[in-house]
């Protein structure tokens, strides 16, 4: 069971992460982004990361996609158009990512990993056992978080200001 | 708290490994071969989020919450990237009518 849920939601991902290359309108590449992260919620809850999964679904395929699909309405659906200019970069981009690719799949042929060892799956991943690690071990990184959260939020707010607003 | 298995114990981590890697594949070729500054802010979101697909596969092989935990932050950090990003775009689409981004080469010199 849990291996057919797999399969599907790799093949919902893998689907997904096509449709985000190759569909010429940003609007469509957005909703293949939305796919693409509902099946890798699935697969995070297939990992026993709950906590991880609500985040992804809350954040991910909500929030940022929300302002994904603002700024497109913002800036009007523009159709992309290929020019005939640097056509060899396509080509050399294959190259690159074939060697990639390759690179990668020589390192996984090293690791050997197979199932883990059965573990207390009442614990691991809960958000009870997140929230313990956030707040005793990784407190401090957890703070500077939120001021790299300001500090995101203030920039926004400055760049995206109307002409003349600046007084 | 009741125990919650969804069967996952069954699957092999080197799986979501290549998935992580198939998907982080497809990310690069979007970067790559794209031409739109939004679609290629899309693609970067794909590679983030198959790291994460790593980040947190490597924590159920180890048993170590401290993968998801890193997960978590390198979302925070995507959401963040995210926002930024968006907002330069839209500062930039407002002055200039730009459809590719190799119309933006200003800082080649």
């Amino acid at each position: 069971m849990a291996i057919a849920i797999f399969f599907v939601a790799a093949a919902l991902a893998v689907a997904g992460g096509i449709g985000v290359i190759t569909f010429r309108q940003p609007i469509r590449s957005v909703l293949s982004l939305v796919v693409v992260m509902i099946a890798l919620s699935i697969l995070f809850l297939l990992l026993s990361a709950q906590f991880i999964f609500v985040a992804q679904v809350i954040v991910y395929a909500g929030a940022v996609m929300v302002l994904f699909l603002f700024v497109i309405a913002l800036l009007g659906p523009a159709k992309e158009i290929a020019k005939g200019r640097l056509r060899f970069q396509t080509w050399l981009s294959a190259l690159f990512v074939l060697a990639l690719f390759g690179l990668i799949w020589a390192m996984l042929q090293g690791v050997q990993y197979r199932q883990p060892e059965q573990t207390d799956l009442s614990t691991f991943g809960t958000v009870q056992s997140i929230g313990i690690g956030l707040f005793t071990k990784y407190l401090y990184p957890f703070e500077l978080t939120s001021i790299l959260l300001l500090v995101a939020a203030i920039g926004a707010i400055y760049l995206s200001r109307r002409e003349g607003d600046d007084r | 708290m009741s125990t919650f298995d969804a069967g996952g114990s069954q699957l092999d981590t080197s799986w979501f490994l290549l998935l992580a890697a198939v998907l982080f594949i497809l990310g690069t070729i979007g970067v790559l071969i794209r031409r739109n500054p939004l679609v290629i802010l899309i693609c970067i979101e794909l590679m983030l989020n198959a790291a994460n697909l790593t980040l947190v596969a490597f924590s159920r092989q180890l048993q170590n919450l401290e993968g998801q935990l890193f997960a978590l932050m390198s979302m925070t950090v995507a959401a963040a990237e995210a926002v930024v990003g968006l907002a330069i775009l839209v500062d930039i689409f407002r002055h200039r009518d730009v459809e590719d981004v190799d119309d933006l080469s200003e800082l080649k010199g």
